[in-house]
């Protein structure tokens, strides 16, 4: 017996070992990013990786002092929030309606709304700056938006949709029964009891949009770049790779989607834990 | 007064009639259980009643109002569920104040009427916990607790007990019952357990294929069953079932098979013509006869023990009686070997007749008042 359980703690001690590398091999480049991010040049361009130097904070000034980075993070906050916010506010009720209200379209509406995304982007980028160039919205704000609240809309739709069917049909009746109506045991009931699967969906769509670059690159010039496009300018500077500021503008570029979940998290624990 | 009314109530879906047409009423402070087989519609009849589901046609009447396009809250109902549908991100409290709180009561006296429900229902010390920390027999408090707190005119429960265990499905039984005699509203109750329709209702609504079999209190259906349905579906052990062929004699008529002649005097049923019946016999019905007066004599039935199962009280005996099967249930102390070949005597009055084909009673109605059994009914809960 004893020797069986030496065999399984062995086995036990591997499999952590595995995955602690596994681990290690996405923590890693991160941390080393972050690390630097705060080094001077001097520090980066050695031989030897350097763990002790002095700290500098210039990376991070150069690249927000910098008007086109501080106006590609504005851009892309508000391209990102106001595309998830749309697809969100119009993608959950319609999640909701394609779980709940099963017609005789339910499953030709959620494959279309798949397949909007099953062409590449390059083939959709070169239509989309067409047409924006004759609406006249090229370059603009709102030809992001628009764009990106399809992308929002279709993920949304498409993890919403089985997270409203988890809820079990009951917890909705009674709450019919306690005198609701459809709209509020909609918000009253399905929302909160599917929020956390919820939340995964919309967060995921920020991230997609958030990171999204080819579309980005195809619709804007100036005034509308994001900041995956801005940061990818910033390789062009000149002939020597600004390391620093690079390694400052990826941890800058990936802050905003961890603080995006950090927070919904904390709000949706503290909405669940409110009367306690 | 009749309080609920069911007008030749039914609902189909597309091509599939769920619910032929049925009639039933409901009277006001009445016990109704609706008892079947799944998939006999009894959940669907109770669902229409709340205004969860739509009536395909007939007509719905609630207190005097034609209820078929009210809403569930325009009924004043209340509903209990199978799995307690209890709402999973809201505290106890909370569960309990719901419906209160669409009602747009005052804070104060919501408060006020969740501590006297919790009270009623022993759930003061878990007010603050959520639905996911209670155990399977509290949470389904909690369901009630939800229900009652509104004082519905109609309770409605879904087969509440039927995800609970053995031992705290009698507790909660019993606590139901309680519950119905203290606060007397109208309740109906689906079921398929018979065990807890026969203690609980008034009158029972027996039902088979989205059909009522038979509408009658628990001591009308056990002991007057109108259909070999009927007779079936209630009491355990289940009813014998054999066929026998009828000769009119002196007084009455003869029933026989190649182990058994059954007298049955004239008047008790319409067998005029029948040349052969069905003849149900219950197992608690059967007695031995002891070996010093067996003999080729009216009214006895010859086996031969196939099997023989201890319940504790007594014995479940299974016999071969001339290639079909007969069960007895007989006192421990007469337990029988098997091989053991056995005499049992039934009295003419446990004699129940079907028609061969289409299974319904043979037996003449001697019409009984309803409030004489009612009162029957309404008896078992004071012991």
């Amino acid at each position: 017996m004893s020797r069986l359980n030496m065999g399984n703690r062995l086995a036990g001690r591997i499999a952590d070992a595995v995955l602690v590398l596994a681990a290690l091999s996405a923590v890693l480049p991160v941390l080393w990013t972050l690390v630097n991010s705060f080094k001077n040049r001097v520090d980066i361009a050695t031989s030897v990786p350097r763990l002790i130097f002095t700290p500098t904070l210039d990376n991070y000034l150069y690249v927000l002092s910098r008007e086109s980075a501080s106006a590609g993070l504005v851009n892309s906050m508000v391209i990102a929030g106001v595309s998830v916010a749309l697809g969100a506010l119009l993608g959950l009720p319609a999640a909701y309606a394609l779980a709940r209200y099963p017609g005789r379209w339910t499953n030709d509406i959620q494959f279309f709304v798949l397949s909007i995304r099953f062409l590449p982007p390059v083939a959709v980028a070169i239509p989309l700056m067409v047409i924006w160039l004759e609406v006249g919205l090229y370059d603009s704000r709102t030809a992001l938006i628009v764009t990106y609240t399809l992308m929002t809309l279709s993920s949304t739709i498409w993890l919403a949709v089985p997270a409203f069917k988890r809820v079990p049909r009951e917890i909705e009746e009674a709450g019919v029964v306690d005198g609701y109506s459809k709209y509020a045991v909609f918000f009253r009931v399905a929302l909160p009891v599917a929020s956390r699967s919820l939340i995964a969906a919309v967060a995921f769509s920020f991230v997609l949009v958030w990171n999204e670059f080819l579309i980005a690159l195809m619709l804007t010039t100036s005034d509308a770049k994001t900041l995956p496009i801005v940061a990818s300018e910033l390789t062009q500077l000149g002939r020597d790779v600004p390391w620093g500021i690079l390694n400052a503008s990826v941890i800058l570029l990936s802050l905003p989607p961890l603080l995006l979940i950090g927070v919904l998290n904390g709000l949706l624990n503290t909405s669940l834990k409110k009367k306690d | 007064m009749t309080f609920i009314r069911c007008k030749q109530l039914a609902k189909r879906y597309g091509e599939v009639e769920a619910i032929r047409a049925i009639d039933l009423d409901v009277a006001a402070n009445e016990f109704v259980v609706l008892l079947g087989p799944s998939g006999c519609g009894k959940s669907t009849i109770l669902r229409m009643i709340a205004g969860l589901e739509d009536i395909s046609s007939g007509e719905l009447w609630m207190d005097g109002v034609l209820a078929n396009d009210l809403s569930a809250r325009e009924r004043g109902i209340a509903m209990v569920f199978q799995n307690y549908a209890l709402y999973p991100h809201m505290t106890v409290a909370d569960n309990i104040a719901f419906g209160l709180r669409r009602m747009k009561l005052p804070e104060e006296q919501i408060r006020r009427r969740v501590a006297e429900v919790a009270n009623t229902l022993g759930l003061e010390s878990y007010l603050q916990r959520k639905p996911a920390e209670l155990s399977g027999g509290q949470q389904q408090r909690v369901a009630i607790a939800r229900a009652m707190s509104k004082t519905p005119k109609l309770f409605l429960f879904d087969e509440p007990l039927s995800n609970l265990d053995a031992k705290l499905r009698n507790h909660m039984r019993v606590e139901v019952a309680r519950l119905h005699q203290a606060l007397k509203t109208t309740t109906i109750y689906v079921t398929h357990d018979q065990h807890e329709a026969m203690t609980l209702a008034d009158r029972i609504v027996l039902l088979r294929d989205g059909r009522i079999e038979q509408i009658g209190s628990p001591r009308e259906i056990f002991e007057r069953p109108r259909t070999k349905f009927s007779a079936g579906f209630i009491g355990t052990p289940p009813m014998n079932f054999l066929e026998m062929a009828v000769r009119p004699c002196h007084g009455g008529f003869e029933l026989m098979n190649a182990n058994a002649t059954l007298r049955i005097s004239a008047g008790r049923f319409s067998l005029a013509g029948a040349e052969r019946v069905t003849v149900g016999l219950r197992p608690a019905h059967l007695v031995l006869v002891p070996a010093a007066s067996r003999g080729p004599q009216d009214n006895q039935l010859i086996g031969v023990v196939e099997l023989v199962e201890y319940l504790g009280n007594e014995v479940f005996v299974t016999l071969n009686h001339g290639g079909g099967e007969l069960g007895a249930l007989l006192p421990v102390r007469q337990c029988p070997g098997v091989g053991e070949r056995l005499s049992l005597a039934v009295n003419e009055e446990d004699v129940h007749l079907f028609d061969l084909h289409s299974g319904i009673s043979l037996a003449l109605e001697a019409p009984e008042s309803q409030s004489s059994l009612k009162i029957v009914g309404k008896a078992r809960y004071a012991a």
